[in-house]
């Protein structure tokens, strides 16, 4: 035994490492939805480093696996100040904005000036534009000599100002924090901003832990700290994983991937309710399924005899 | 996406293959669990009543290299059960052997 923890230990330490650096991107849960939506506009590469180089890339080729390999770096160094806003509870949900702050959300697990850029780069489009329909006079004529470009800043602007929801759209990711997991002895995690990411979630604790605990195959309990202590060893990766599909599955719109949905209970069902396309549907109950007996099968007999 | 109502679904096509709700369900739930240390145990559910588990855990033991058991459960019928982690292995092995669709398959944990 004692020898398997020493082995285990560094692996442990430095996938931690790793971990720490890896972001928790929601992306591509979405990516398979938003694809349409996101292709059509510039994505802007997430490095903190080069906040002024206006690297574009499209978000199609971000896919479930690529998202650990990017190296984004801290999450702590960028953290602009709209993202505060969105993270401290107290302001969300305080005021009628609470629509307005999950849109804001980023369904990316890391901070990152990804917002700030893309608002940025449209600013920068726009006033290319804004040139340009100066430059060029009032009317596009039919029979003038236009770059491909102008062509594409010029159908990007109609799209804009034919649908604002669009707009709003682009910056409509999801920031979640990552999930702090610590372990706890050699045995038990703690998942540190458990009831903070609910609250981010807009879901209740009672739910998110049901699922956890259901996937993980284990038990476990939030304690007096909010923290959520469960039973079994977990890092933050896997944690980042569970929590993936939990949105994937009860927090973004089976429909639309809107994350701005309402979960209901109705007649022993849950119903996810969309506020952005009015879908409802029917989501997975929660089940833990079959459980295998993992304990001292002593202590069992003991308890039940 | 998918569309779940749109699946044609004989809601009796079941009916006789004995008691499980989640061979009701279709689907073949594949979890794992940790054990003391780093050890694992990973056990599948709802596979469908009308396989021999023995003789699938038979082979299983000898494929993954591991040991198994056949659980019977009053709410989940038969439940096979694979020593460490062979969510990976067995989900291949259903796939390939025709004993489970890929879609049927639901892989929980980390
Ligand atoms: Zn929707």
């Amino acid at each position: 035994m004692a020898e398997e923890e020493a082995i285990f230990d560094p692996s442990l330490k430095k996938k931690k490492k790793k971990a720490k650096k890896t972001p928790f991107d929601f992306d591509a849960a979405l990516a398979g939805g938003t694809a349409g939506n996101e292709s059509a506009e510039v994505e802007v590469g997430k490095e903190n480093e080069n906040p002024e180089e206006e690297e574009i890339k499209d978000v199609d080729d971000l896919d479930l696996e690529s998202f650990g390999k990017k190296k984004k770096k801290s999450k702590k160094k960028a953290f602009p100040i709209e993202d505060l806003e969105v993270a401290s509870p107290e302001v969300e949900g305080q005021d009628g904005e609470a629509v307005e702050d999950q849109e804001d959300l980023d369904l990316d697990f890391s901070k990152s000036l990804k917002k700030k850029k893309k608002k940025k780069i449209t600013g920068v489009v726009e006033e290319e534009k804004d040139e340009k329909e100066e430059s060029t006079g009032v009317a596009w004529t039919t029979d003038g000599d236009y770059t491909y470009d102008e062509l594409l800043n010029r159908v990007f602007n109609i799209m804009r100002e034919k649908n604002p929801e669009m707009v709003a759209g682009e910056k409509k990711k999801f920031t979640m924090r990552p999930p702090q997991v610590v372990r706890i002895g050699t045995k038990k995690t703690s998942f540190a901003n458990f009831s903070e990411i609910c609250k981010m979630l807009h879901r209740q604790p009672k739910h998110v832990l049901a699922f956890l605990l259901a996937e993980l195959g284990t038990s476990g309990s939030v304690d007096g700290n909010n923290q959520l202590i469960i039973k079994g060893r977990f890092q933050q990766k896997q944690m980042e994983n569970v929590l993936r599909r939990y949105v994937k599955e009860y927090v973004t719109c089976h429909t639309c991937r809107s994350p701005d949905t309402i979960l209901q209970k109705d007649t022993r069902l849950f119903f996810l309710q969309c506020e952005t396309c009015g879908s409802r549907c029917s989501v997975a109950s929660i089940k833990s399924g079959f459980q295998a007996v993992t304990g001292k099968r002593a202590a069992i007999r003991a308890k039940t005899a | 996406m998918s569309f779940q109502n749109l699946k044609t679904f004989d809601p009796f096509a079941d009916a006789d293959k004995g008691p499980g709700e989640a061979v009701q369900d279709g689907l073949v739930h594949i979890r794992i669990q940790q054990r003391n240390g780093r050890k694992t145990l990973t056990t599948i559910q709802g596979l469908s009543a009308e396989y021999d588990l023995k003789k699938i855990v038979r082979h299983c033991k000898k494929e993954f290299a591991c040991n198994g058991t056949v659980v019977e459960h009053p709410e989940y019928g038969e439940v096979l059960q694979l020593q460490g982690d062979q969510r990976e292995n067995i989900c291949q092995w259903l796939t390939k052997t025709g004993l489970a669709k890929p879609e049927q398959l639901k892989v929980h944990g980390f």
